[in-house]
């Protein structure tokens, strides 16, 4: 496709587009007129926001893994479990898809969101071999799988609220529930504070669209 | 420039002037959903916000999981789930959870409620605006229905240590999961700005 070099962002035309009521902002003013919003063209320190929330994240996914979840109390006896250990466990008992539910949720998304969303940001700047559209797409997932690794942390508040037999048999819950929930709260954040405008702007700027 | 709006995820200009009520529209470059035109948007809003709050009552009043084993029986309810927490040792995981399923979806639905009644009127009020700035950030920190999956896999996970039962809060909270999620649904920044500004004008003339 050769487009011809014409105004085509809002970035070309000098325009901010107002991120919380999509009005169209002249790029010198503060604030958007219509809601109030203090207006960019783009994000401020955008990338170097992402990337110090990912490495916060990447190092409270340790203790997240490495301590237990949770406790189980039964006959005297404590045993400790893991997020690994809980996956583990299931499988143990038969219950696959709940295995994998669990594994999707609590290994899968946030590795492959920490990965994913390192990757967009080192693109930004350099060449990728994937099209800014797949690019987009691939952020919009990150975007709306975050809060579904969540499940874990709920898993073990409702077993805590609903486990409780006395000396019978009683859960506790660890303090990776907590490193846990710190995980997918901080990547979720990140993924906020990425403006996946950037990815587009390498190519509207090769395009020769710059503006002054 | 009145019909035209940049994609929010790629920043192209699209024309918005073609548009029929009932289309959605896509950015042509990103296919990033732009807005949707619905004659009735607040109209639905303001219903499934009011049905949601109803059941989300009701969620929290009855009991909402009972386990049972060798005679001893343990009944929970919806805001014990994050009261557990607080007396194990976690009470910043106890206010995060109670904020994810409980508070935060409440505030939600109280704002829609703030803004559709107000604009299905045309009236404008002091406080659209700055409910309409702060919903769309809270809004994103809701989690309903990824609870439900938890209510689930905790179920799967102790369905053989005892006998489980789903109590009438469980229920309801399964029917304010869906009725939230048809109001977020609803929710349109480009238009629900488009509304305020309208009713503004409308106002101040």
């Amino acid at each position: 496709m050769s487009e011809p070099a014409e105004a085509r962002t809002a970035r070309d035309l000098n325009l901010a587009s107002c991120r919380t009521c999509c009005k169209l902002v002249p790029a010198d003013q503060h604030r958007c007129p219509r809601c109030g919003s203090v207006v960019h063209l783009r994000e401020t320190d955008s990338l170097q926001r992402t990337i110090a929330l990912l490495i916060t994240a990447s190092i409270l996914y340790i203790p997240a893994n490495v301590y237990p979840i949770m406790y189980t109390d039964q006959f005297g006896r404590t045993e400790a479990s893991t997020i690994i250990g809980g996956v583990v466990l299931l499988i143990k008992l038969g219950s696959v898809p709940v295995a994998a539910v669990i594994f999707v949720a609590s290994v899968l998304v946030p590795l492959g969101k920490l990965i994913a969303m390192f990757y967009l940001v080192w693109t930004v700047e350099r060449h990728s071999p994937l099209e800014p559209r797949q690019r987009t797409v691939m952020y919009q997932v990150m975007e709306f799988i975050g809060k579904w690794s969540m499940v874990d942390v709920f898993v073990v508040a409702i077993l805590v609220a609903l486990v409780n037999l006395g000396g019978l048999l009683v859960i506790r819950p660890g303090i990776a529930a907590l490193s846990f929930a710190g995980v997918v709260i901080v990547t979720m954040i990140a993924a906020e504070s990425f403006d996946s405008r950037l990815i587009w702007d390498e190519m509207d700027n090769k395009n020769g669209n710059r503006p002054a | 420039m009145d019909n035209t709006i940049a994609c929010q995820a790629c920043d192209l200009l699209v024309n918005l002037e073609s548009m029929r009520p009932g289309q959605r529209a896509s950015c042509p470059r990103c296919g990033y959903r732009l807005t949707r035109l619905r004659p009735d948007a607040v109209e639905r809003l303001m219903a499934y916000s009011i049905a949601a709050l109803v059941a989300l009552v009701f969620a929290c009043l009855f009991p909402f999981l009972s386990f049972a084993s060798s005679g001893v029986e343990s009944v929970m309810t919806l805001p014990q789930t994050p009261g557990s927490l607080w007396r194990n040792g976690l009470p910043l995981v106890a206010i995060l959870v109670a904020a994810f399923i409980i508070a935060i979806p409440a505030l939600v639905l109280v704002s829609l409620l703030l803004l559709s009644v107000p604009l299905a009127r045309g009236r404008f009020r002091p406080w659209l605006k700055p409910i309409g700035r702060w919903l769309f950030h809270l809004q994103s920190w809701a989690m309903v229905e990824v609870f439900i999956i938890g209510v689930i896999v905790s179920l799967v996970k102790i369905a053989k240590m005892a006998t489980v039962t789903l109590g009438l809060s469980f229920w309801s909270y399964v029917a304010f999961a869906i009725l939230f999620t048809f109001a977020i649904g609803v929710l349109d920044r480009y238009q629900l700005w488009n509304a305020i500004e309208a009713a503004e004008k409308e106002t101040a003339s």
